[in-house]
């Protein structure tokens, strides 16, 4: 099975209000590459800042990385930023900082509509960004590849992640889909103010990819709060929980694990799978997508041999 | 004493009564106040029982008392006992708490806009939540998650704050500078909020922003259990207060000249209003309107008296946000709303209704 | 019945009343006469008990007031401030039943009793009619009376507390400026009400006051305080004279009986001095 039937199945599932995000994402992107065709030819830039954590590791995996000059202050992956000057992040980019790096490509997130504008009359050429859809991911790192001039590394690199989640859907394939709760976010130490993947983005695609099935399936938003009351509802086979940021003790993943005990309805509960996944690779829709769907395809299918790397 | 009508005397037989002032209307206090609280407290009620059968998840309640079925398998039972009862209980400890706080606040500082957080109580329990979701502080207590005892440990220390201010410089307690120090920590802390906020990643300010909303989501009765103890203190405190806070609106002279100890009064309604904030921003997050709306609205339907506008307010306040709750969790499910977005939007027009039908 | 003897009070180290004695008889009224910041309002605030005096003593037929517990005081001593304002609408019947609240135990919640001895309080200061009304609509005039009602009705007692006080204890009203702030017609309403109260109640009086006029009309005796000592005391006949207005207000004055008003009248000629506001401050 080739990953672009994969995709096309990932993309069935999604709910039709979806592919306007989608969309939107390539108008802009598409809009700001006529910009830059008109303004300034398409000259391959030398001089990269990088604002969102997933475009500095697209960018460094497609082997841009050496003219990345400043990236943003919550990027840590890979290695290799680590000296790299930090220009802010999503609410709050240092203009300032940006302009004195003398860049001559700016990639800002799509909603960061006043240093675009800011940009736009330093003259700076922009590359807008904005989080999708997982098939997304392999599009923007084809544009990306193609803007910075590094277009065949980036063919090899979305083709390598297309075979690598191939081999995961294949692995995976005829297993019967566990319906999961994937909890993207929730007070800690308690079932409080908790969301969950709806039925679109990244997250739900990896899910589907790793063999599962969303129970949230049905809600267009991405991230949904969601009551006790739904959850019980729902009754999930398993309970996904992905958390970025720092790393958590066992001790404490096993006091998170263990406050699903409150429902014990729940069948996941009732049969011991409640994951607890931490780690940027879970929500950074980068290169590593890879290394997260093998991860919830290994919680989801504890028995099945997954490709590695 | 024979100028002075006894026990029996009729007032006719009193000698200088004007015209109209024979008449024997019938007032009795104590059947007001047991009216009212019938009327009030059968509403509370009404909301209590009737808010668990009602959700996006049909139940059938002859399943969630079956004793035949284990609770570990009844859905049913556990939608009722886990998800829906400890809200409905919660909603009624959160909207009495913050009602009655909200009427204690208002006489304690002769204000009438004044609110349960006014006095900087929610802002200081918003920092404590917002440092622990920021950066996962291990506060938990006796099984207590740490995010409510954070957010009781803040809203004490600005109570503290707040009081120390308003103590320090002079014998007394002086409600101007109460209401000041107040206002100020209020933006203090709020700037010191954002600060927090402006540091901390994107998932964690969403978190804290939605913890801001109010959410009465408390997924069993522990929670409830955790705040109780402080919020019966707070209550048995309150019952102390309705007729020192009656004399205190006359002014201070007024209230002392008839034996009332207003420096106690005060600290006793002060830190009781506070204590009862505390637990019940704790428990569900600054839920907002409650601590001004139902103390107007009781005023205006049963007069100024606390000793029916205290206990009335605990029962409409408890009454309003478990029928909010409802509207909150049931409106667009599977997806909950903010229960504050339900009080505000519900309670604010109505309160400006009242407010312009006022002769 | 009511005796202050060389009574001292400072504020925070800034004396405000040096050595002041006088006693008030019962069924008298005692007019405090002074120009504004003399002490007046400390003095009725000794008086009341609301604040302790330094040095001297303040006794209530006999004993001192810091024997005294706050509620049997109030059974027999009430006070009516200048002004009334309330933060939250009570009733008329209300205002005058929080008169009760001395004499009733922790919960207890006011029986017929109480609420006939309210109304009796309001019938006497002309407000019976009232009583339904929201305190917040009244007129000034009418105000100051409900609130005189209120203070009447602590004194009321119940066939339960009749048995175990004393009888013929007399009571006392202390009223802080009462018509400072009410126009000419609620002036005299209130001046009216009050000398009933004496007359047929014989309520004993201490009246703060700035208004000679007034005092006049019902005192028997005064105290002239200027800053915080005691100028001259005695009969109002005695003592309001041209020359003690004078040295009291630095105001030429005619003092004279008014055949129609039946007391004595000050009509003030002319200021004296150097007429500079707060001219007379210094001095």
């Amino acid at each position: 099975m080739s990953m672009n039937m994969t995709l096309m199945m990932v993309g069935k599932t999604r709910t039709p209000t979806t592919p306007g995000l989608a969309g939107r994402v390539r108008r802009l992107t598409l809009a700001a590459a006529i910009v830059l065709v008109a303004g300034l030819g398409a000259q391959t830039p030398q001089r990269i800042v990088s604002v969102i954590p997933a475009v500095t590791e697209i960018l460094f995996a497609i082997g841009a990385g050496s003219e990345v000059v400043g990236v943003g202050s919550y990027d840590q992956f890979p290695p290799e930023i680590a000296n790299l000057p930090r220009i802010g992040g999503l609410i709050d980019p240092d203009i300032e900082t940006i302009i004195a790096l003398r860049p001559d490509l700016v990639v800002p997130y799509a909603t960061q509509v006043d240093l675009v504008a800011q940009l736009g009359r330093a003259g700076i050429p922009l590359f807008q960004y904005s989080h999708g859809t997982l098939s997304d991911v392999l599009t923007t790192i084809r544009q990306l590849g193609d803007r910075t001039g590094h277009a065949r590394q980036a063919e090899d690199v979305a083709r390598g992640i297309e075979a690598d989640l191939a081999a995961i859907a294949e692995a995976v394939s005829g297993r019967r889909r566990p319906r999961t709760l994937l909890v993207i976010a929730r007070e800690p130490g308690s079932l409080r103010n908790l969301f969950a993947s709806g039925g679109s983005g990244f997250q739900h695609d990896m899910l589907w990819l790793a063999g599962g099935e969303n129970v949230f399936d049905a809600s267009v938003s991405r991230a949904a709060q969601v009551t006790t009351e739904t959850i019980l509802q729902a009754a999930p086979d398993v309970v996904l929980e992905v958390r970025a940021g720092q790393a958590l003790s066992p001790a404490e993943v096993a006091r998170e694990v263990a406050v699903w005990q409150a429902l014990p309805s729940l069948p996941a509960v009732r049969n011991g799978r409640v994951v607890f996944l931490t780690g940027n690779d879970l929500v950074i829709p980068g290169p590593r997508i890879v290394q997260g769907v093998t991860r919830f395809a290994g919680a989801l299918h504890p028995d099945v041999a997954l490709p590695t790397r | 004493m024979t100028d002075r009508p006894g026990p029996d005397a009729s007032p006719a037989a009193h000698p200088p009564v004007p015209a109209g002032a024979g008449r024997t209307r019938s007032f009795s206090l104590r059947r007001r106040l047991t009216f009212t609280l019938a009327g009030f407290g059968g509403l509370a009620l009404v909301s209590l029982l009737v808010a668990p059968l009602i959700g996006p998840t049909p139940i059938a309640l002859g399943r969630v008392f079956d004793p035949a079925i284990p609770f570990a398998d009844n859905v049913d039972a556990q939608i009722f006992f886990i998800a829906r009862l400890p809200r409905a209980l919660a909603g009624m400890l959160v909207g009495a708490s913050l009602a009655v706080a909200g009427v204690v606040f208002q006489a304690l500082l002769r204000n009438p806009l004044a609110t349960p957080f006014t006095l900087g109580v929610s802002a200081g329990a918003s920092l404590g939540a917002m440092l622990v979701i920021t950066f996962g502080l291990p506060m938990a207590v006796a099984g207590v998650p740490a995010v409510p005892v954070a957010s009781l440990i803040g809203s004490l220390a600005a109570a503290g704050i707040v009081y120390a201010m308003a103590t320090l410089r002079r014998r007394g307690l002086s409600t101007t500078v109460l209401l000041l120090a107040g206002v100020t920590l209020n933006s203090f802390f709020s700037a010191i909020i954002m600060f927090v906020q402006y540091s901390a990643d994107f998932a964690q300010t969403f978190q804290t922003v939605r913890w801001l909303m109010g959410n009465l989501d408390v997924s069993g009765f522990q929670p409830i259990i955790a705040a109780l103890p402080l919020t019966g203190v707070a209550f048995v405190m309150f019952a102390t207060l309705p007729r020192a806070l009656n004399l205190l609106t006359l002014g201070r002279d007024s209230a002392a000249a008839r034996g009332v100890d207003v420096l106690r009064t005060q600290r006793v309604a002060f830190l009781s209003a506070s204590l009862a904030t505390g637990a019940a921003v704790s428990l569900a997050g600054p839920i907002g309107f409650i601590g001004i709306v139902i103390p107007h609205l009781v005023r205006l339907l049963v007069g100024a008296d606390h000793r029916i506008v205290m206990p009335a307010s605990a029962c409409l306040g408890a009454a309003f946000l478990v029928a909010c709750d409802v509207v909150a969790r049931t409106a667009m499910a599977p997806v909950e709303l903010p229960v504050g977005v339900i009080t505000a939007l519900t309670g604010g027009p109505f309160f400006l209704w009242l407010l312009m039908r006022r002769p | 019945m009511l005796q202050a003897t060389d009574v001292r009070f400072a504020y925070d180290r800034q004396p405000v009343l040096h050595e002041v004695s006088f006693d008030l008889v019962a069924g008298g009224v005692l007019g405090i006469l002074g120009p504004n910041g003399s002490g007046k309002t400390t003095l009725l605030r000794l008086l009341g008990g609301l604040l302790r005096p330094q040095s001297g003593r303040i006794a209530l037929d006999g004993s001192d007031l810091r024997e005294i517990p706050h509620a049997t005081l109030a059974q027999r001593m009430a006070i009516v401030p200048q002004e009334t304002q309330l933060a939250f609408d009570y009733s008329v019947l209300e205002i005058a039943l929080m008169g009760r609240y001395p004499h009733l135990r922790a919960f207890e919640v006011e029986g017929p009793e109480d609420i006939a001895l309210a109304r009796a309080a309001l019938a006497e200061t002309g407000t019976a009619e009232l009583e339904d009304r929201s305190f917040m609509t009244l007129s000034g005039g009418e105000k100051q009376r409900v609130v005189i009602a209120s203070a009447l009705s602590q004194f009321g007692r119940r066939a339960v507390d009749a048995a175990d006080t004393s009888d013929g204890q007399a009571e006392v009203l202390l009223l802080d400026e009462p018509t400072a702030s009410l126009d000419l017609g609620y002036q005299l309403d209130v001046t009216a009400t009050l000398r009933r109260l004496n007359t047929e109640r014989s309520t004993s009086m201490v009246i703060s006051t700035h208004d000679l006029n007034f005092a006049a009309a019902l005192c028997d005796r005064v105290v002239l305080l200027r800053q915080g000592r005691v100028l001259a005391a005695g009969p109002i006949g005695d003592v309001l004279r041209p020359d003690t207005v004078r040295a009291l207000y630095d105001v030429d004055a005619a003092v004279e009986r008014h055949e129609a008003a039946g007391h004595l009248t000050v009509v003030p000629l002319t200021r004296r001095g150097d007429a500079a506001p707060g001219g007379r401050a210094g001095r």
